[in-house]
């Protein structure tokens, strides 16, 4: 196919966006759970894959549409975030700051447990095998870019998401609170936020746009116990690119890394797909060796 | 006499933030010398800089006659320099004398077989009071053990330079006057050449025979401590203009 | 820290080791003596991760980069040379390309170090997979392989390598340096340690020996799937042991590699799932609740008898 066919394809333009959208939502989430923990949450794909499976009962064995699920869906996990920040973080967080460095490092190895934990108790009570099902999948034409409705569906509903969470992030007062949590837990405390409260509320947020993309994605692709992860992936290469808490910057890499996979892969073969995911990712990392720390002092 | 240690315009600047301008000063094999100013005068800084930890965006550094510029921190502490940070920096979970260890092995002394290494380290490690604690874990120790340790590593380089960063703060006035005599003891017994930061003004005025005083980065002053206590600048800097 | 044994003992230990493991393939049947091979990889493959990640800190999540580019070697040459030589080659190949991917992924710290390791080796997977499906092989047979005695005693060899190493390491001026940058990498390097120079040297010197085990176990199984010799499994597993074993010499992972293949050898053939929850769950625990592993519980009850007698002292 001539590149200049590819590049100028309103098709592609399309499915980039919609892999962006939900890479930005997935991201968001991990933003805020990260941000809040300082801890690289490895299992984070897995909400989106828990969601996916909500998602896929609702609609295979009540009939329920997974958009009118999703809301349901995403309350249950900001539930989730809620109960295990109770539960098990806040305890965690209570490290002191000189253990903290072992504890970051440690911890990734704790949510790598986890994400095992939990992929293969699902791959237990679900069976490991591919689900999908057909929800508007009638095809919509506006010029010649053929679109699902699915498609759109999710366009919308991340693009949207995302767009309220940035707004509510940037223009309220529990958005100021929730981004200098992120910024600088200790001087947060001084300035008089309930860190406790924006903390759980973070978790709550994050856990529940996870779970939120994954139904979102459960429309559009056949998915397993063992395909959340690539969204784990996807969700680190947005942060580090766009830096922590940044969410404007992470939107504008979420849709790059759209644009990187799906271009890449008309332009190449399917099979790159992942090694462009993973490029990506290593590449984001030698470029910010200090992570997302560098990316915060120099935007001071 | 030439200067062991000789500093000439030296900048550091950091984005917009102008952290050092323009500082000259030499310091005479066998000296102690104060560096004295307040918080943000750019003293560690300039500790970074003649330790190789960061690289100055002007001036000069020569230590020994030899130019010490873009050499990594490790190349300098093994032509002779050895410096303590201002929040300790132990190997928690090393025992003291492991600590010391690796000073001794990796330092200007470079004793690569263990059993030297050790012996040398014990021998500091009775100089400075922590000869009892060789086989304690760092992280065991209170904060002023932990200084003396940061100290006796230091010495255990067989460094000639030693770059002492506020090593009495946060230290009660016993341990003060107890920190004083054995950095007395340390420069006598090794003919160390000592730079020291500090706060506490007693450590300044009793240790140390030349002072020298930035002020925002730059070095308004330089004499004895009582000259630096007479010097119209640096009281119009401490106690404001009409001193 | 290291106390669980005293020296005597762990000499003991081993030699007792050395001669049991010998002796097994003249003793035993082909199950036992692959059950035995499988462990020397994993004791191959864990002490030479020691070798980096217990020394210096620096975690690595991708060490099997080297295992899958030295399986990988020896399938692509396979018959064009005498095994030996690629085994050794596969030694070289992995070394290499630790040398030269060392600088840049060094300077990452903590987690993304990490997570960095983890994704260099899912990229290679991935960018092989995309090369062979490009080239339009889906997967490779060997034919001819040697006998399971000769594939046994290469990988006893390599085990013992791998064990010598991190003993020689572990006890070395060398090794004293990068336990320093361990605790404290500023430090360390205001004190003499060459930290960069040293880290690369770890992380080469640990690539060796997983490159040859690569060449090795491809000899093993005759059947060859790309997905399979850079399975992050491998990677996750050899951390397990590690951890569960505790302590940085080449004391613990002989604990933890002989603990969770028992609960492998178990539990694998059924319950592989379960198997795997297991593995996350002691993954879990031990970071949690005892950073030291094994070696440290033993180590702990010996530490609390000492400081009780050093209190009952006046």
């Amino acid at each position: 196919m001539p590149v200049f066919d590819v590049l100028s394809s309103g098709q592609l333009l399309f499915a980039a966006l919609v892999t962006g959208s939900l890479y930005a939502l997935v991201a968001l989430g991990l933003n805020l759970v990260y941000g809040t923990m300082r801890m690289l949450n490895v299992a984070h794909g897995d909400l989106v894959m828990l969601g996916a499976y909500a998602g896929y009962w609702a609609f295979s064995i009540a009939g329920i549409s997974p958009l009118v699920a999703a809301p349901a869906v995403a309350g249950l996990g900001a539930l989730l975030g809620y109960a295990l920040y109770k539960g098990l973080f806040r305890r965690l967080l209570a490290v002191a700051p000189a253990d903290a460095g072992r504890m970051e490092g440690n911890s990734l190895l704790l949510f790598f447990g986890l994400s095992i934990i939990l992929q293969n108790a699902a791959a237990m009570l679900f069976t490991p095998n591919n689900r999908a099902y057909q929800y508007l999948d009638e095809v919509w034409r506006v010029g010649n870019v053929a679109m699902t409705g699915n498609r759109i569906a999710a366009l919308v509903v991340a693009g949207a998401t995302c767009i309220g969470v940035a707004l509510f992030l940037g223009r309220s007062m529990a958005g100021l609170a929730m981004r200098s949590v992120i910024e600088r837990r200790e001087a947060a405390y001084i300035v008089g936020v309930d860190v406790d409260r924006v903390q759980w509320s973070s978790f709550a947020l994050g856990f529940a746009s996870a779970a939120l993309a994954g139904v979102l994605m459960s429309m559009l692709e056949q998915f397993s116990p063992f395909s959340g992860f690539p969204f784990t992936i996807a969700g680190f290469i947005v942060i580090i690119l766009g830096g922590l808490g940044n969410v404007m910057a992470g939107l504008v890499a979420a849709l790059l890394l759209g644009v990187i996979e799906t271009y890449g892969v008309a332009l190449t073969s399917a099979n790159l797909r992942s090694v462009l995911l993973y490029g990506c990712f290593v590449g984001a990392l030698l470029l910010f060796p200090n992570g997302l720390l560098a990316r915060r002092s120099t935007r001071k | 006499m030439s200067a062991l240690l000789s500093v000439r315009g030296l900048g550091k600047r950091f984005g917009g933030l102008t952290a050092l301008h323009d500082v000259s000063f030499a310091v005479g094999a066998g000296e102690i010398v104060g560096v004295m100013g307040a918080n943000g005068a750019g003293k560690t800084t300039l500790f970074s800089l003649i330790a190789g930890n960061s690289r100055p965006s002007a001036g000069t550094i020569e230590f020994d006659g030899a130019p010490v510029v873009g050499l990594r921190p490790d190349q300098i502490c093994r032509r002779g320099v050895a410096r303590t940070f201002q929040i300790v920096k132990p190997f928690p979970s090393l025992t003291v004398l492991e600590n010391l260890r690796t000073g001794a092995m990796f330092g200007h002394a470079q004793l690569r077989r263990r059993a030297d290494a050790d012996a040398a380290s014990l021998q500091v490690l009775e100089e400075v009071g922590l000869a009892s604690f060789a086989e304690r874990l760092a992280s065991s120790l209170t904060l002023s053990g932990q200084k003396r340790l940061e100290i006796a590593r230091c010495v255990a380089t067989g460094a000639r330079l030693l770059l002492l960063d506020e090593v009495m703060a946060g230290l009660t006035p016993t341990e003060v006057g107890q920190m004083l005599t054995t950095l007395r003891h340390l420069q006598a017994s090794r003919g160390l050449t000592l730079l020291v930061i500090e706060h506490v003004m007693r450590a300044l005025m009793e240790l140390c025979g030349r002072i020298v005083v930035l002020h925002h980065g730059e070095l308004i002053a330089e004499g004895t401590p009582a000259q630096i206590g007479d010097n119209e600048k640096v009281l119009s800097v401490y106690f404001g203009a009409h001193a | 820290m290291n106390n669980l044994w005293g020296d005597r003992a762990w000499l003991a230990a081993v030699t007792i080791g050395v001669i049991a493991m010998s002796a097994l393939p003249f003793v035993a049947n082909d199950y036992l003596v692959g059950t035995g091979l499988t462990l020397l990889m994993w004791l191959a493959l864990t002490q030479s991760w020691c070798v980096l990640s217990k020394m210096t800190g620096y975690v690595s999540l991708g060490h099997v980069v080297f295992y899958g580019l030295g399986a990988y070697l020896m399938v692509v040459t396979w018959q064009q040379l005498p095994f030996v030589v690629v085994i050794l080659a596969a030694g070289v190949l992995a070394a290499l390309f630790a040398a030269l991917v060392g600088l840049p992924v060094l300077r990452v710290r903590g987690p993304y170090f990490v997570i960095l390791t983890f994704g260099l080796a899912e990229l290679v997977k991935f960018s092989i997979m995309a090369a062979e499906s490009a080239s339009g092989t889906a997967s490779r047979i060997l034919f001819g392989t040697p006998d399971l005695v000769v594939v046994y005693f290469s990988m006893f060899a390599l085990a013992l390598l791998a064990t010598g190493l991190l003993t020689w390491v572990s006890r070395s001026r060398f090794g004293h340096g990068l336990r320093s940058l361990r605790e404290n990498e500023e430090a360390a390097e205001t004190l003499g340690v060459p930290v960069v120079r040293f880290k690369l040297i770890a992380f080469v010197l640990s690539a060796a020996i997983p490159g040859m085990v690569g060449a090795v176990m491809a000899l093993r199984s005759t059947y060859f799937v790309v997905g399979g010799v850079f399975d992050p499994m491998i990677s996750i597993t050899v951390i397990a042991m590690a951890i569960l074993g505790g302590g940085d010499n080449a004391k613990g992972p002989v604990l933890g590699v002989v603990f969770l293949f028992l609960i492998q050898e178990l539990l694998w053939a059924n319950a592989p799932l379960l198997y795997m929850i297991i593995l996350g769950a002691i993954l879990i625990t031990f970071v949690l609740l005892l950073p030291n592993g094994l070696v440290g519980l033993a180590g702990a009850r010996t530490r609390r008898r000492e400081a009780r007698a050093v209190e009952a002292r006046p």
